[in-house]
């Protein structure tokens, strides 16, 4: 029984059924945020200590975030919280009646640097919907794909991003006492990273100098230049198609790949020894850094990384498929796995928009999925984008993010939740280079220049920012480590003759068909559901991790999670007066996140209906 | 005048927004177009740090540069072109870094192209943008009929540039880059 709130039920078959005599099972209390607003104000003009401090835009993140906060700069405390999205985007709209093959290379746009996820997921969800069962040679080429795409990801966000907020230049000018420590604080992972103190690893974070933040730079074309063998290009491939991808893969390929992916086995030991050293020795200086963007382990994953013998492409099967990934998909709910199944993930997906500058739509068309489970009117299959700039309000609406929830939870997503549900679920199938404890992810690296080691993910107390990026490092051999298995399979298909990568197929020019694509960004959960309709796009509505993460308020009143994270952040900065505070607790809290507004936002003209693509993968707009 | 310097022409700019995307669908017209063995034609929008890098690794580097883009400015012409030369200078370092995260995360910019270009040192002597008036921001893929008639002048620009001395007949204008995020053109 997965669902506390919304009226679905079980019998003893396990067939889900809607709870009975319920007037209006979907039916959700509305609160006011006003009240909350008028108290705000009222303690404001009391007291000169509490303050708005807003972050527009909040920097070093991909795309359009604002972020609206009230601190009491006496008490050290964040009283609230509204995070913004300020771009419309709008492929919804964009993909409507157009032909579904469009889908994959229209979507791919939504972001600059997952293209290829969005590719992936609009495939998926026409496999889905059309029956298209890709080759098991396309499949496990996808997965090296997509473990690539995130390779180039988790470098980016963890010293180009998220880094610098714990360089020697932005901890000198907001904790300078930490400097001092740092100096005499000795590195434990010395002799897979090179550094003999914290302060020369901070130094090496510093922005645009320090040879960490160098050295991603230059992973990252390692990481692209794999990518490409297999895409065409980066970031929006030219190759993947629904029924495989559409590029022939030889023992060549798998050779120009595998002399990119090695480099990674070094490079997943080294930043995970270098965020092992710099995140204990904050805890070590300071326990309340455990507190920083700290919230509930309460995330959506969908689990990534098909397995060829297992992967159909049907809805039917799609969780036993799903639970056979070598991330599984599921939710967690305060640290506890409440289900791995896909069918019951998608289940439980709402979106709600009275705090977004969206209408409500009117129809219910599907009230079960083909299972039987029942589906709300806010689930995206049910979903109409329907958009209605207007003024921004604190005590109505904010944000061009909806607000998506999971059995009328808001969910986190990251990368991080697919390490944490899968060593946690112990679900995926055994794996000669992952180990799943249920309380750690163990992962055998195997030797290149460093010698071979074990690296063990450890499933962290508190769920924190620190943690969210500490994960996040785990994730680069992880990922590096799929891509092995996978290309170990790759050349064992390749030696067995099974070449084939991709299956045809034909667009059935009459009736109703509809899939949901479910695929991890390097930033987390991403699905994609698709409505067809004799031969055309008749619905689409993408859900991407920073949708769920900077959501506004729920209908009822729950902060969204940068919201609820930031609002359980002590302020730990050292500063004078309210003029010198810069806020680094607030920004290292929402960073941890990885915010990608590109995906998540929408962009139109202004004053008009007229939706603009360029802005979705520029990331540089201001707000209109 | 030296002659004969290594000269890439790159194009710069996003696709299906109209005027706006000239430089890329020329792109493939500029490529088509014979050109003497020092001179190369590439798009350049796949990343200001992977040009970056493409560039460190080109060998002797490129001594010219020309981008083709349209870059929408107040009290201009839909249609009429301007030849900027980039004269160096660096922004504030947090404008770098922002300009480092926005091309990392997929914004394509002439401007992040430029100073994360003058940041990492790639570009050598001469940098040239032939910056053509595009107009209000529509989508599709038509131009306009100024844009369109536009087209032959934009083309014997950038051989003149790419063929001949710099200061050639055209009339040029300066860009710099700690001037550039606050809209000065710098006017010699």
């Amino acid at each position: 029984m997965c669902f506390k709130n919304l009226p679905i039920a079980f019998d003893e078959q396990g067939n889900a059924y809607l709870k009975e005599d319920i007037a209006n099972p979907y039916e959700y209390k509305v609160v006011d945020l006003g009240q909350e607003q008028d108290k705000l104000h009222s303690l404001m003009e009391k007291n000169g200590y509490i303050k708005n401090v807003d972050y527009d835009p909040v920097t070093r993140v991909a795309g359009a975030l604002a972020f609206h906060s009230v601190v009491d700069l006496k008490e050290k405390k964040v009283l609230s919280t509204n995070s913004m999205a300020t771009l419309f985007r709008g492929y919804e709209i964009i993909l409507k009646g157009r032909d579904p093959r469009d889908a994959a290379y229209i979507s791919s746009r939504a972001c600059g640097v997952c293209g290829g996820v969005h590719a992936t997921t609009s495939a998926l969800a026409i496999e889905m919907a059309l029956g298209i069962k890709p080759p098991p040679l396309g499949i496990v080429m996808r997965n090296i794909l997509l473990a690539i795409e995130y390779l180039y990801d988790h470098p980016l966000h963890l010293f180009l991003l998220a880094g610098p907020d714990y360089s020697e230049e932005l901890v000198a000018a907001t904790n300078p006492e930490l400097i001092s420590k740092a100096a005499s604080a000795k590195c434990k992972n010395k002799n897979v990273h090179g550094y003999d103190t914290i302060l020369d690893i901070m130094k090496d974070l510093n922005p645009l100098k320090g040879k960490l933040y160098l050295e991603a730079l230059s992973m990252t074309r390692v990481a692209r230049e794999a990518y490409v063998q297999i895409g065409g290009k980066y970031p929006h491939p030219q190759s993947v198609v629904p029924g495989g991808i559409s590029v022939t893969v030889t023992m060549t390929t798998l050779n120009e790949v595998y002399t990119r992916l090695i480099k990674f086995f070094d490079y997943g030991q080294k930043t995970t020894g270098i965020w092992d050293d710099v995140f204990d020795f904050f805890y070590e200086q300071d326990e309340r850094y455990q507190q920083c963007g700290v919230r509930p382990a309460t995330m959506a994953d969908t689990g990534v990384w098909d397995r060829p013998d297992f992967y159909d492409a049907s809805f039917e099967n799609c969780d036993k498929w799903g639970e056979a990934r070598w991330s599984t998909p599921g939710i967690l709910v305060d640290g506890e796995v409440v289900t791995t199944k896909l069918s019951e993930l998608n289940a439980g997906l709402e979106e709600f928009v009275e705090h977004s500058y969206y209408e409500k739509w009117q129809d219910h068309k599907f009230l079960t999925d083909d299972k039987g489970l029942p589906l709300s009117p806010n689930h995206p299959w049910n979903k109409d984008t329907i958009p209605k700039p207007g003024k921004q309000s604190w005590r109505d609406r904010y944000s061009w993010d909806t607000c998506p929830t999971w059995d009328r939870l808001p969910m986190e997503a990251g990368a991080y939740s697919r390490m944490y549900l899968t060593a946690k679920a112990q679900k995926a199938p055994a794996s000669k280079y992952l180990e799943n404890t249920g309380h750690s992810m163990i992962i055998h690296v195997p030797k290149y220049n460093l010698p071979a080691a074990d690296l063990e993910w450890k499933i962290p107390t508190h769920w924190n920012a620190f943690e969210r990026n500490r994960a996040r490092a785990y994730c680069i051999p992880y990922s590096a480590m799929v891509a092995l298995e996978n290309w170990e399979i790759a050349q064992q298909l390749i030696r067995n003759g099974e070449t084939a990568v991709s299956t045809p197929f034909e667009i059935p020019q009459k009736g109703l068909y509809k899939g949901f694509g479910a695929w991890g960004a390097g930033r987390g959960f991403l699905t994609h559901h698709l409505i067809v309709e004799n031969g055309l796009i008749q619905n689409y509505q993408i859900l991407t991790p920073s949708t769920f993460n900077a959501a506004p308020r729920t209908p009822w009143g729950a902060p969204g999670p940068y919201e609820e994270a930031v609002m359980n952040t002590p302020i730990l900065e050292k500063f004078d007066t309210p003029e010198n505070y810069k806020g680094i607790d607030i920004l290292r809290a929402i960073r941890s996140f990885d915010p990608c507004m590109p995906c998540t936002t929408h962009i139109m003209a202004k004053d008009t209906n007229h939706v603009v693509t360029r802005e979705v993968t520029t990331c540089a707009c201001g707000i209109e | 005048m030296e002659l004969n310097k290594k000269t890439l022409i790159g194009t710069v700019g996003y696709h299906i927004l109209g005027n706006h995307s000239m430089p890329p669908m020329m792109y493939l017209h500029l490529n088509e177009m014979s050109w003497p063995d020092h001179v190369k034609v590439d798009e350049l929008n796949w990343g200001p740090v992977a040009v970056v890098q493409m560039m460190e690794a080109e060998s002797p580097p490129f001594e010219k540069v020309i981008i083709l883009c349209a870059i929408e400015r107040k009290g201009r012409k839909i249609g009429q072109i301007d030849v900027f030369r980039w004269l160096g200078k660096l922004p504030d370092e947090e404008q770098i870094q922002a300009c480092v995260g926005d091309a990392a995360t997929g914004v394509i910019s002439v401007e992040n192209l430029l100073v994360i270009g003058e940041y990492f040192k790639i570009w050598k002597d001469e940098v040239y943008l032939v910056d053509v008036e595009p107009g209000p921001e529509v989508a599709g893929e038509k131009w306009t009929e100024s844009m369109e008639s536009s087209i032959p002048d934009v083309i014997s620009t950038i051989k003149r540039l790419a063929l001949t001395g710099m200061d050639d007949g055209i009339d040029i204008k300066y860009l710099q880059g700690d001037t550039l995020f606050t809209n000065k053109i710098v006017t010699d």
